[in-house]
């Protein structure tokens, strides 16, 4: 095995890649303009619509306002809160968005109130409409404030301590550092992205450069030359990989950028006082898990482009992959399931498992080296796999 | 030298079952002669040629290119030929330098030589004015020409060349074709497959006509037409036709 011809391929794959106008769009300018242009219209929209909701004012049927003086003399006092009645059908109201919510008053509240006993308000609202949830939220404060109020008022006619009602207070306090904070979000997040990243970046390319060479008849010209056909595979898996780590890099990249500026455009406090709490051995592990994943994603995309017999075929087969792949990439982001031995040896899964554990800082080496074994062998599987098929000539020159 | 004994090749097809595409062939071609194998489409003449270019395996018989056999030394004989077929088979997103560099270098050249068989090509194949331009943007002519420059780069002694002026206007087929008389007046060996009468006439020096994967006659254009006191390689090529058709 020469690895001068290793490298001529790797090269030429490559160069190949970068000037092709379709990785720079999906390498460079989706991830680097497109993710933060998205997320800031996102960020300025959000806060737009919220702006909006929170300036408007809530217009509330209020039935029955004559049982219930004081709570609708407290009702109209809200600021927010527009108190109207005598409306003829309010749910039709409600419904074609007229009003935001009706409060429906029984009779002989407020006798019930002075006589201490229980009674019973209604409260209708339209769980889909914005400002109706809004509306619903503000009424909610306004009566607990005022059955607060009563409260209140009762324990002062008997004398009695409002502590009486409240015999302690329970404090909550979060021992979390900001980096475990940091590392418990990103580690949600990030390994699914890491692998959407992976998968996203090297298909393109492991498509052009196996199945497309089919298509364009270059696929001949390689055959015939002195290069072995072990080489060629090697040269562009490594290709492949290569290009879907930078894709990767750029991705998250983007997405960097992309909180950060939505985030700034928005006034969102989401990540504010996140501190990146990654030690040089955590993202030297990272990296070692990433290598076999890269290069069995790689291997896997590079066989299945040599069997299509063009691009599109080779898309065709590719795509339940990338919805396999998504889909244990969700199972990483569902919190609370946690692997168990042998299924540290499922591909991509057992990446993901330790990318979170890892970014949370919790190391656990069996999992590591269980990971990066049957990656690194399933990866070396692939590649013979992919070796094999290049040998066939009812594969090679299928139509 | 082309050595090709009972060679014989057996697809397997889900449809159709067995398919013979190439059956018993039996030639040879000496250095500095071309070899034309003339038949029509699907005759077996791509299949014949894959194996002696070692991207296919036959099912049974032997061929050799200079003496070593294309199974057993697959990449032995790698090292002695140069393949050229109508599709050029060039990376669009190159130029004719960068291209003839990467072929050079994964047939087992270095720099210097790459760098002084380049500049002899591109003089001698008037490249000089496109080197430098991607492939994507150049026409069929030019891009035959960098795939003629491809095919020889390392100076293979055997050529093995399948139809290579398929789809080619009639100047660009006429480039192909002088070069072809070059590659035999430089002592070299040259299987040339084509369905086109008059290139076999003007180009070699031997004719297999093929049909059906079955080698129907062969010799020089002067014995066919003695043969089949035909003066004309297109009767004789109908006539070989019809009788084996009939046959069948």
């Amino acid at each position: 095995m020469s690895f001068g011809n290793i490298k001529s391929i790797l090269l030429k794959e490559i160069v190949g890649a970068v000037r092709d106008k379709r990785t720079l769009i999906t390498m460079i300018i989706v991830p680097l303009v497109f993710y933060p242009l998205l997320f800031i219209g996102m960020g300025y929209f959000n806060q737009v619509g919220n702006k909006k909701s929170e300036n408007s004012v809530s217009i509330v049927a209020l039935l029955g306002k004559e049982f219930a003086v004081q709570l609708s003399e407290h009702l109209e006092n809200q600021e927010q809160i527009k108190i109207i009645s005598g409306v003829d059908d309010a749910v039709v109201s409600l419904k074609n968005g007229d009003i935001q919510a009706i409060i429906e008053i029984p009779p002989k509240f407020d006798d019930k109130i002075i006589n201490n006993e229980p009674s019973q308000l209604l409260l209708e609202y339209d769980q889909t409409e914005v400002k109706s949830r809004v509306a619903q939220k503000r009424i909610t404060q306004a009566i607990d404030d005022y059955s607060d109020k009563i409260i209140s008022q009762r324990l002062r006619v008997k004398n009695l301590s409002e502590d009486l009602i409240h015999p302690f207070n329970l404090e909550t306090k979060n021992v979390a550092s900001s980096e475990k904070m940091t590392g418990t979000f990103l580690g949600i997040l990030l390994p699914y992205l890491i692998i959407i990243l992976i998968f996203a970046g090297a298909m393109h390319t492991a498509i052009d450069i196996t199945a497309g060479e089919k298509e364009r008849g270059t696929i001949a010209t390689l055959l015939v030359s002195q290069i072995s056909r072990l080489e060629i595979v090697i040269g562009k898996c490594l290709a492949v990989m290569m290009i879907s780590l930078s894709s990767m890099i750029l991705g998250l990249s983007g997405i960097t950028i992309s909180l950060l500026t939505g985030n700034a455009i928005a006034g969102s406090e989401a990540i504010e006082g996140m501190k990146m709490g990654i030690s040089f051995q955590a993202f030297l592990l990272l990296f070692l898990i990433l290598l076999p994943l890269v290069g069995l994603i790689s291997a896997v995309l590079v066989i299945m482009g040599i069997f299509a017999r063009n691009i599109k075929e080779a898309s065709s087969y590719i795509t339940p992959i990338y919805m396999l792949t998504i889909f244990l990439g969700i199972i990483s982001i569902s919190q609370g399931i946690e692997l168990t031995g042998n299924m540290f040896l499922v591909p991509v899964l057992n990446s993901s498992f330790v990318f979170k554990e890892i970014l949370m800082g919790k190391i656990f080496w069996g999992h590591i080296l269980t990971t990066f074994t049957a990656n690194t062998i399933i990866a070396g599987i692939a590649l013979i796999g992919a070796t094999r098929l290049f040998n066939k000539e009812e594969v090679l020159f299928r139509s | 030298m082309i050595q090709v004994d009972q060679l014989t090749k057996v697809f397997q097809d889900k449809k159709r079952g067995k398919i013979i595409a190439v059956n018993h062939l039996k030639f040879n071609c000496q250095k500095g002669k071309i070899y034309g194998l003339l038949g029509p489409n699907g005759a077996g003449k791509t299949t014949t040629l894959r194996i002696l270019a070692t991207m296919m395996i036959p099912t049974s018989g032997k061929a050799s290119i200079n003496g070593y056999d294309v199974v057993k030394n697959s990449s032995k004989v790698r090292e002695q030929i140069g393949f050229l077929s109508g599709e050029t088979g060039l990376y669009d997103r190159f130029t004719p330098r960068e291209t003839l560099r990467f072929f050079g270098k994964i047939n087992g050249m270095d720099n210097q030589q790459i760098d002084k068989k380049m500049d002899e090509m591109f003089q001698a194949l008037e490249m000089e004015h496109f080197k430098d331009v991607r492939v994507g943007k150049l026409s069929t002519g030019m891009k035959q020409k960098l795939s003629i420059a491809r095919c020889i780069l390392h100076n293979p002694s055997v050529l093995i060349l399948d139809e290579p002026t398929v789809g080619l206007d009639i100047m660009t087929a006429r480039t192909v074709t002088d070069y072809v008389k070059s590659f035999k007046d430089d002592g070299k060996c040259v299987i040339y497959s084509t369905h086109i009468m008059r290139e076999a006439e003007k180009l070699c020096d031997k004719i297999g006509i093929i049909h059906h994967g079955r080698l129907l006659a062969q010799g020089t254009l002067a014995c066919l037409k003695k043969e089949f006191s035909l003066e004309d390689l297109e009767d004789i090529f109908f006539k070989l036709i019809e009788r084996e058709n009939h046959l069948r």
